[in-house]
């Protein structure tokens, strides 16, 4: 079964170009052209992922991630033209998995793709328990006591990644690997935006995590140090 | 120290304060007016004081003398007790007698007569004669009948008066010639004096500090619209353009004011049509540089999908995808480069420090770039010290920083070692990257961090670099608050030395590495 990709960009060249490159890569593609209607296309096409441009007529890919986000924890990609730290980390914080630089390699982009859709193997156990969490690895729920937390896929990988081993601490580095499939210097706010909107999820007192503690000037580890 | 250190402070106040300045020349040039008209107003009083009472003491002692001739012409003493007795009276008599409420009187006889002396001389009680001068008793002796007088100093219970002695000639019948001299003491005079120049002098000192005070306040007055005026020139200095001085009145005051507001309101204009007219351009070029993005993208992934597929094509159409391929590369640098410089031009860079190994960062330059330096033959050597070099630094834009250097220096190196250094001393660190290549001339040094600017436009492009490498490096250095130097000799080579500070924000006087390079004397490690 291929993945289901949405593509909202405004840019019909570039829209079309890169719905060549994902269906020669496998990937089914259906498509947006503004932000106004992109979240009942969304509804409708049922898309795995969903590549975001940025800047959109009539809504911005910033509102229309937040949108999506509010109905679903489906994997989304921002396409941007701008490296400035507004622009990026406004996309963060509005739910974006990860975003991509314009212009960008073929390759870079299906890697990006793949490393979102790929699930999180090499689990033995079938729930993980951190703190007063207990997490469903098969199921992909997590709970506090009887309350389920709405995480997002990456959201919970993340968690995970940071129970299966409640000792470690994990750089920042060491987590856009293992989370995010980087396997060379990116971007660590990608993890500190992640870690912060995970943190207002899970904590009972974001500002002051028992959780996902904060090990200065290393990173990051479950449970308290 | 501590008055040193109460000197200093008052130099210091002294140079700084106009006001303090002002206050203490209108004091000194007060006091020198006060000593002049109080030292007149002292020697006048003093000068009337002395004549009114040298007019009575003649007055008294003509009276005097007068009296004493008289006593004796009229007397008919024939023997000499009887005289000596005569003689003997006159002295308490003048003592007690006249206005004058203190007086001596001694009656001596004059040297140098034939006559042997045969009287004692009748002399106040407790007058030395010795006080008489003996210039006043010559002159006397030779005068005829008139009255002579001298100013002398008394020593009246240990201390120093003023005092006059009145001296004149009298012929006592049988003794001889005599000589009367009366000695009037000035001590209440000196009193008075004393009296009114202690009043001038306190009279004085109060005037000074009160206009010490006075000066003080219309200073104060004066200078406040001065100070003011001052902080606000350093606000806008420091770019708060909008301040403005208040322009109350008609006076000088308030014309500088206003003058300083046009200028502060024409300054402000240009500034803002400078400034906006920067900002538009700058605006410009970071929009251009956004709105290639998308198409360049298009390009980019249309390009890659013909340039895989290049071996179906025939072959002038698979070399054309390949040079396709490698410009759509190339422009896609250019375009980083130019809007990196663009946001530097913004001033819209942050630099993210964290305190990490050089030697790290440096490592991962090197190994960037290997490939480059193997193609074109050029060794890479590196002197690094032992242990880690730690440094705050943002990781990013000094590894791309070395990279631009490393190629530089391989491009120009022409195929012959690149040496790296790293040092590193209390305040700063340092790498250098040093190549034995064709080197540049003093102009072409001058001109090396300039944008778009190469060292020589007849020479091939191998490496494909932007032209901005080195402004952008120069300006990730800025960001650092580090050095960016280059030496260079033709036909030498070429060396680039990158001091940082070791924690942002650290002064720094010297680098750890040399410039020019000094040849290594030990085998340099050799890139494994």
């Amino acid at each position: 079964m291929s993945n289901k990709i949405l593509v909202i960009d405004d840019d019909n060249a570039l829209r079309e170009m890169v719905g060549i490159v994902l269906e020669s890569e496998g990937f089914e593609v259906s498509y947006h052209d503004a932000g106004s209607g992109a979240l009942d296309k969304f509804k409708s096409s049922q898309p795995d992922l969903v590549l975001l441009d940025v800047m959109l007529p009539g809504k911005d890919g910033i509102e229309v991630c937040r949108e999506i986000r509010a109905v679903s924890g489906t994997p989304i990609i921002m396409l941007t033209a701008k490296t400035e730290t507004d622009d990026v980390v406004r996309g963060l914080e509005a739910g974006a998995d990860d975003y991509v630089v314009k212009p960008f390699d073929p390759g870079v982009l299906t890697a990006r793709i793949r490393a979102r859709l790929r699930p999180l193997g090499g689990n033995s156990e079938d729930t993980v328990t951190i703190g007063p969490l207990t997490l469903d690895v098969v199921g992909h729920e997590v709970r506090r006591g009887t309350e389920k937390l709405s995480l997002t896929p990456l959201e919970f990988n993340l968690l995970l990644t940071l129970a299966n081993k409640p000792k470690q601490v994990f750089t920042r580095e060491m987590l856009l690997e293992t989370v995010w499939g980087y396997h060379y210097k990116a971007d660590t706010r990608l993890v500190n935006v992640h870690v912060q909107r995970l943190r207002s999820k899970i904590e009972e007192d974001p500002d002051n995590p028992k959780i996902v503690t904060t090990v200065r000037g290393i990173g990051y580890k479950a449970g308290q140090a | 120290m501590k008055l040193r250190g109460a000197v200093n402070w008052a130099l210091g106040l002294f140079r700084r304060s106009l006001q303090a300045r002002s206050v203490f020349s209108t004091m000194i040039i007060s006091g020198i007016a006060f000593a002049v008209v109080g030292g007149f107003l002292s020697f006048s009083i003093g000068n009337g004081l002395f004549s009114t009472r040298l007019e009575q003491v003649l007055s008294e002692s003509e009276r005097a003398v007068v009296e004493v001739q008289n006593t004796f012409s009229a007397s008919s003493v024939t023997d000499e007790i009887a005289l000596q007795t005569l003689m003997n009276s006159v002295v308490p008599n003048l003592e007690s007698s006249g206005a004058s409420d203190s007086r001596q009187v001694a009656l001596l006889r004059s040297p140098g007569q034939s006559t042997a002396q045969i009287l004692q001389s009748p002399i106040s009680a407790d007058l030395a004669t010795e006080i008489i001068p003996a210039d006043l008793r010559t002159s006397v002796r030779k005068t005829n009948g008139k009255l002579l007088y001298q100013s002398i100093s008394l020593t009246v219970d240990g201390v120093s008066q003023p005092g006059i002695v009145v001296g004149a000639p009298i012929e006592i019948p049988l003794a001889g010639k005599y000589e009367l001299y009366l000695v009037f003491d000035l001590s209440s005079q000196q009193q008075t004096l004393d009296f009114v120049q202690g009043t001038l002098l306190l009279g004085g000192f109060i005037l000074l500090l009160m206009i010490g005070g006075v000066s003080y306040f219309v200073t104060q007055w004066i200078v406040k619209p001065v100070r003011v005026a001052a902080a606000v020139s350093e606000d806008i200095a420091k770019g708060a353009l909008d301040r403005r001085l208040p322009e109350k009145g008609e006076d000088v005051i308030a014309v500088l004011g206003r003058s300083f507001n046009k200028m502060a309101d024409s300054l402000q204009q240009q500034i803002t049509k400078l400034a906006s007219v920067s900002k538009m351009q700058q605006r410009f070029v970071s929009d251009v540089s956004h709105e290639l993005r998308t198409p360049l993208t298009t390009i980019k992934l249309a390009g890659d999908l013909i340039f895989n597929n290049r071996d179906k094509f025939e072959p002038a159409a698979k070399r054309s995808a390949e040079l396709m391929h490698d410009q759509i590369d190339r422009f896609q640098i250019l375009l980083n480069d130019l809007l990196e410089i663009s946001r530097y031009d913004a001033g819209a860079v942050h630099a993210e420090l964290e305190v990490q190994d050089l030697n790290g960062v440096v490592g991962m330059a090197i190994a960037a770039i290997e490939p480059l330096a193997m193609s074109k033959g050029s060794k890479i050597e590196i002197d690094i010290p032992g242990g880690e070099v730690d440094a705050e630094i943002d990781g990013r834009r000094i590894e791309r920083l070395l990279g631009n250097l490393l190629a530089n220096a391989i491009e120009h190196g022409e195929g012959k070692p690149i040496r790296v250094a790293v040092g590193m001393d209390e305040h700063a660190v340092a790498v250098s990257v040093t190549d034995s290549g064709i080197g540049m001339t003093r102009a072409e040094v001058d001109r090396v961090f300039d944008r778009f600017w190469r060292a020589d436009p007849a020479r091939k492009r191998t490496t494909g670099g932007t032209g901005l490498g080195l402004a952008i490096s120069l300006e990730d250095t800025n960001l650092h608050g580090g050095w960016l130097q280059v030496w260079a000799k033709p036909n030498e080579g070429a060396c680039f030395r990158l001091t940082l500070p070791r924690r942002s924000g650290v002064i720094f006087n010297t680098s750890p590495l040399p410039l020019p390079p000094i040849k290594s004397v030990k085998p340099a490690k050799e890139q494994k």
